[in-house]
């Protein structure tokens, strides 16, 4: 019998945690400054939470059994619990609510692959009950704040509008426009060229699969389409939009790309990833967009609230500043080792530890607790633990310091 | 650098001729005394990847190749998260299901319920076999599939064929068309919305002499 953790979890020891922290620290320092507080939501949901939305497939769940007939999955992403816990338990608040989270979510490894990942983490926002521009540009510019303090520096960000692109879709016959979106959202060229659909039609799908690239060109391009008042409208807030993004520092490596859609979301708006260049090739480290609707499946009243967010995988992250010198490379060691000489003196190292322990400024230290007694041994020791000074306790004399060198 | 995964067997001839046209060259790949799996073209624009052609579309999804080319058959199989860009219209084979000439089937619907059918391509199989409710039990093979029928193992194969003298001289013979195949271009899908090393414009050129073709 051997104990490994079941497949696609792993345990993070205290290096891989000071890590992790040094990622999530960033982040949440940088969501403090924007004014979002922290929401801690149940890992577990109600299976019917998770999937109310339309984004979620029971395949991509795992769940759990309970005791009733409640069907129970540990969450996969946060936006429908914070949509739940926002909608039924805070209707007194004042909106617009500025929300984050860093938290673990799982998922069931697609069907075919051996050992997927199944425990993630991930860290972001939601900012409720408020749709427009502005709270578009506030989400985006917060996102581009957090890949800027991580220090990253090759990174893209992929901004489409689902709403748009939706509407265009309206064009095609509905018995296809299943799937021209899936194709458009998979990329798939081959079988948009082989649809059978008008030549004006396809070329139009093909058209659609290609609306991407430098914001200036695409919006180009959009606006030689014949646009109803409403994908007009759009068109224009998208433009606003890239404005207040285009003086963010650093300037903003924005690909426009309307192409951007899923095959099944809760999407209603902007949508957006987050792109980063690791050693292990190019990566989504984030993504996210607006989603009016999704608060008011939630609501027992069916009244919505709009909301937009975003989410950064801590895991992506750090596979992206690996080997950047930006992480810690060690755990901090101890400041003090206090070493009560005689077995009379353990009374007083503990007290003079607390002591120590008291300033302001976070002090590690440690007590030594062997009974091996050479001053030469306990002094390696120290050193091969880096620890900067040695307290020597006894009970009757003040303590004496030492600095190790 | 842009890196390009080229599938090892009978799609990389016609692979590496198509990149010659455009100015990258990985005919060192053909070379018999070449051993390297990852070369650079001579103009040093582009890394060559040669790898088992159910492999190209993983180092693709991964994005440790941008682009890749391989079968129409190993994508469907493979179900791979790419993007499928182009139709290189060379490769030409399909997908069947075939049993012994001397077996009393005619049509696929003929085989009886829980019937053996030996394949390389289990997913396609089991897709197919659903999809006219059949229920079979899926036999993976490796090689020589045509040896299922044959020694009784399995009463029937889903494989592909080509010009179809493996059947004929196996005592084989096709039942139904699955699907037809090609070889197709793909992409990683993340490097082919951000534009990364030129892509499109690489992509543009390769698809021409397809458009032309066509």
């Amino acid at each position: 019998m051997s104990y490994q953790p079941p497949s696609g979890t792993r345990d993070l020891l205290p290096l891989d945690v000071a890590q992790k922290y040094w990622i999530e620290a960033r982040l949440e320092a940088m969501f403090q400054r924007w004014g979002y507080h922290r929401i801690i939501t149940s890992t577990v949901e109600n299976l019917d939470t998770l999937m109310a939305g339309g984004a979620i497939a029971q395949s991509s769940v795992i769940q759990l059994q309970g005791d009733g007939p409640e069907r129970l999955g540990l969450r996969p992403e946060l936006t429908a619990s914070i949509a739940r816990a926002a909608v039924t338990r805070m209707a007194q608040v004042t909106y617009p609510q500025r929300l984050y989270y860093t938290a673990n979510v799982f998922s069931r490894a697609p069907k075919g692959s051996q050992a997927g990942q199944r425990e993630y983490y991930q860290a972001g926002v939601e900012l409720l009950g408020t749709s427009g521009t502005l709270a578009d540009a506030e989400t985006l510019r917060l996102l581009l704040s957090c890949v800027k303090n991580l220090q990253l520096t090759d990174w893209q960000l992929i901004l489409g509008n689902a709403d748009l692109t939706r509407s265009l879709l309206q064009a095609f016959p509905e018995r296809l426009r299943g799937t021209v979106r899936a194709a458009i959202a998979q990329l798939d060229r081959i079988t948009l060229e082989t649809l059978d659909l008008p030549d004006e039609l396809r070329q139009r799908a093909l058209q659609l699969m290609d609306l991407r690239g430098r914001p200036q060109d695409v919006l180009q391009t959009v606006s030689q389409l014949p646009l109803t008042p409403e994908q007009q409208a759009i068109v224009n807030e998208l433009k606003s939009l890239l404005e207040l993004l285009d003086r963010a520092k650093p300037a903003s490596p924005v690909i426009l790309d309307l192409s951007l859609v899923q095959s099944f979301d809760y999407y209603t708006g902007i949508i957006f990833e987050a792109v980063v260049n690791t050693p292990q090739g190019r990566q989504v480290v984030g993504k996210g967009g607006r989603y009016d609707n999704l608060l008011g499946v939630f609501d027992p009243k069916g009244r919505s609230y709009p909301g937009i967010g975003f989410m950064l995988n801590v895991e992506t992250l750090h596979q992206a500043l690996a080997g950047t010198g930006c992480l810690p490379e060690v755990i901090p060691p101890s400041d003090w080792l206090v070493v009560p000489k005689t077995p009379q003196a353990a009374i007083a190292a503990f007290q003079y530890a607390e002591t120590i322990r008291e300033a302001e400024a976070l002090v590690r230290v440690e007590l030594y607790l062997e009974p091996e007694d050479d001053v030469a041994v306990i002094r390696q020791r120290a050193r091969d633990r880096n620890i900067s000074r040695i307290a020597w306790i006894t009970d009757t004399h003040p303590p004496e310091i030492e600095a190790v060198n | 650098m842009l890196t390009i995964a080229l599938p090892k067997g009978a799609l990389l001839k016609e692979s590496i001729a198509r990149f010659q046209a455009i100015g990258l060259d990985f005919s060192a790949f053909l070379d018999k005394s070449n051993r390297q799996l990852q070369i650079t073209t001579p103009n040093g624009k582009a890394q060559g990847l040669l790898v088992r052609a159910q492999d190209v579309p993983v180092y693709v999804e991964y994005g440790q190749a941008q682009l890749g080319i391989v079968g129409y058959d190993v994508l469907r199989e493979k179900q791979a998260d790419v993007a499928q860009l182009a139709d290189l219209g060379f490769g030409h084979c399909r997908m069947s299901v075939a049993v012994k000439a001397t077996s009393p089937y005619r049509s696929a619907l003929d085989l009886p319920a829980h019937c053996r059918v030996a394949s390389k391509f289990v997913n396609c199989a089991r897709d197919y076999f659903n999809g006219i409710d059949l229920p079979v039990d899926i036999v993976p093979l490796y090689g020589s599939v045509e040896l299922g029928p044959i020694t009784g193992m399995s009463e029937a194969i889903v494989d592909l064929v080509s010009t179809g003298r493996t059947l004929q001289e196996n005592n084989l013979v096709e039942l139904e068309v699955l699907y037809q195949s090609t070889a197709r271009l793909i992409a990683h899908p993340i490097s082919y919305r951000v534009n990364s090393d030129g892509l499109s414009d690489i992509i543009q050129q390769l698809r021409s002499p397809a458009l032309v073709t066509a």
